[in-house]
């Protein structure tokens, strides 16, 4: 059994309280995700788990065991870094086993996991070079070479993709999944990218101000965002957040002030006759339809696959992605229909949503 | 389209100004390599000269070269004692101002303990006023603890009062190593001493040579407190030593040019095999990051 459990984990520097109570499962061979903006207390969780940071109060069990106060080396992980931390000193080779050198592990019990590390990362022709020798990818997989070698309960990811280019970004972004796959050891990985958490996570928990905003798979977190902070925070291009009144009646209508008033297929209860939210994502919206409003174009960006269309609906502005080309003009009229769209309503003072 | 300056352009607009400044630079060159060659090659040279020519052509080519000179110094007894005198107080010195400060360096970077605000400043004191103002209460306390004429009561107070800039210049160093190193090694299984151990210590070279150069050479050219706490002439470095050549040799300057020349030879010699590092040295601790 190798999971990691977190009881309601609180830290706080000096007077200042970062973290408010954290609780977190995460089961064995899970690909667990932290996401959250600058900030929101993912790099000091995951500290915290490694046991780099001191917990002020709560619970921390790696495997059953309770590491509250168990040094790092005895936790039974490894850590990636973001900056990879190679010792510049050390050969490629040296960098990978020096935490089995330390634990004074035979010659020959080292030789054998760094050849296996080194085969499951391609690292064999790279095993003399020094780390200044090494390309930022390369690097990268030395660093979860190190990782791979200690055979731990669960690996920790710190942002291990942010120093790289984009196109290696996604190159690796594969690599590590289907490393976590192979392998299958419990994986916690901080990011701030939405898209490396969508890709990547069997469970994504999103983080805000040092608390859980919801907890749940990528789809889960997609289809049914539990307030608007995760609803626009999931999603590229951002859902799109329109302010009204939700008006009852033999149909719903949504009234926008400064807007027009759109008519909506159904809606929760819970949200008839008050002043909501209203978010929908702009993959979501189409052109046209039987209850299409009027939009007025903005900017349009074709980006060859689909088009991306800046309109104002009103006093608002609005994003939708569209399949097909669109030749309008800025200042052109454009109808938009939200019949197909799958919508979501959140309450305006809270953010959260209204559900049935 | 910009346009960008080539080299060529440069030089065909600007050649008459471009040649003056190279004569210029060039210029001030040869005269700043001239002030700084010019002692020392007249020291080297009027060695092999005897004093009646030293006195009619200090700087140039000796008409005859006395091979003598020299001879007799390395054949001597004296100048072999007096320099291995130094050489001994000068490495001590090192070794112990290295171990001491690199390890308060180190715990200076790295950890926080109470008041460590506090004791890093009382060290930095040192830096305030010159080893020589001291030398009185430096005298009284030497010989309260029975150091006086001995190689010790060189040494401890060198270390002592050269660890204000060597813990300065470690600790602004070690703090430079990425702090996510410590972390990574901690996740190793690396404590403090590990660290220190693996990783701060093989990274520092250059600092370290830093630091080790300008001790030794510090001590190795020290004169004032060898003079206060020496008696013995056995014990003598060759700065005391010169001065009793002196006595003995009240106008042969050209025997204490040529001694002179010898003695710097070790430090000038050390210094061209660890200037790479030096230079090294000297400028990460200039630059942050």
């Amino acid at each position: 059994m190798s999971g990691l459990e977190i009881d309601s984990l609180v830290k706080r520097f000096g007077d200042v309280e970062v973290i408010h109570g954290v609780s977190l499962r995460v089961e064995d061979g899970e690909f667990v995700v932290l996401v959250g903006p600058s900030g929101c207390g993912k790099s000091t969780l995951l500290r915290m788990i490694a046991g780099l940071d001191t917990i002020s109060s709560g619970v921390i069990r790696i495997g059953g065991r309770t590491v509250n106060n168990v040094a790092p080396k005895d936790r039974d992980i490894a850590m990636v870094f973001q900056s990879y931390a190679l010792y510049p000193h050390m050969t490629v080779a040296r960098n990978m086993t020096f935490a089995l050198e330390l634990a004074g592990a035979s010659k020959a019990d080292i030789a054998t996991k760094l050849s296996r590390a080194a085969g499951i990362l391609g690292l064999q022709s790279l095993l003399d070079r020094f780390p200044r020798q090494l390309s930022g990818g390369q690097r990268q997989r030395v660093a979860m070479g190190r990782a791979i070698v200690r055979d731990p309960a669960v690996f920790l990811f710190d942002e291990p993709l942010s120093n790289l280019d984009a196109k290696l970004r996604v190159q690796m972004r594969a690599e590590i999944k289907g490393l976590q796959q192979r392998l299958g050891v419990t994986t916690v990985y901080v990011t701030h990218d939405q898209i490396e958490a969508m890709t990547m996570a069997d469970k994504i928990v999103v983080l805000r101000d040092g608390v859980v905003a919801q907890i749940g798979s990528p789809l889960e977190l997609y289809d049914r965002p539990a307030n608007m902070f995760v609803g626009s925070f999931i999603g590229s291009p951002a859902m799109n957040l329109l302010k009204g009144r939700l008006e009852a009646g033999e149909r719903p209508r949504f009234a926008m002030p400064g807007g027009p008033t759109i008519a909506l297929t159904q809606a929760p209860r819970a949200a008839l006759g008050r002043d909501i939210v209203l978010g929908v994502r702009p993959e979501h919206i189409a052109l046209g339809g039987a209850n299409a409003v009027a939009a007025t174009v903005a900017v349009v960006e074709p980006t060859g696959a689909e088009t991306y269309l800046n309109a104002k609906l009103g006093d608002e502005d609005i994003v939708c992605v569209l399949r097909e080309r669109v030749a309008a003009m800025p200042g052109e009229t454009l109808a938009l229909g939200f019949d197909a769209a799958p919508l979501h309503f959140f309450d305006s003072q809270t953010g959260v949503a209204l559900v049935d | 389209m910009t346009d960008a300056a080539t080299p060529g352009a440069a030089a065909d607009v600007g050649r008459p100004r471009g040649l003056l400044t190279a004569i210029l630079r060039l210029a001030i060159l040869f005269v700043l390599a001239g002030i700084v060659l010019l002692p020392l090659s007249t020291t080297v040279l009027d060695g092999f000269k005897d004093l009646g020519e030293l006195h009619d052509n200090p700087i140039g080519l000796p008409r005859v070269w006395l091979w003598s000179n020299y001879w007799g110094i390395l054949t001597g007894q004296r100048y072999w004692q007096v320099l291995g005198n130094s050489l001994l107080i000068a490495v001590v010195t090192v070794f112990l101002t290295l171990v001491v400060s690199s390890m308060a360096a180190f715990a200076f970077a790295h950890i926080k303990f109470f008041g460590d605000r506090y004791l890093f400043a009382y060290f930095q004191l040192g830096l305030l006023f010159p080893a020589v103002t001291a030398f009185l209460p430096l005298f009284i306390k030497i010989r309260d603890l029975g150091l006086l004429d001995s190689y010790w009561g060189i040494i401890l107070p060198q270390v002592a009062f050269s660890l204000s800039m060597a813990i300065l210049l470690l600790r602004n160093a070690f703090k430079q190593l990425p702090a996510e190193l410590f972390d990574a090694a901690l996740i190793d299984g690396c404590g403090y001493l590990g660290y220190f151990r693996h990783v701060t210590l093989p990274l520092s070279g250059p600092i370290l040579s830093t630091v080790g150069v300008v001790g030794f050479v510090g001590s190795w050219n020290s004169y004032l407190l060898p003079l206060v706490v020496l008696n013995s002439d056995s014990r003598y470095p060759w700065t005391l030593g010169l001065m009793a050549y002196q006595g003995q040799y009240s106008t042969s300057w050209q025997l204490v040019l040529a001694f002179i020349t010898l003695t710097i030879l070790p430090a000038i010699l050390m210094f061209l095999l660890a200037q790479r590092y030096i230079v090294a040295g000297l400028t990460a601790g200039a630059v942050k990051g």
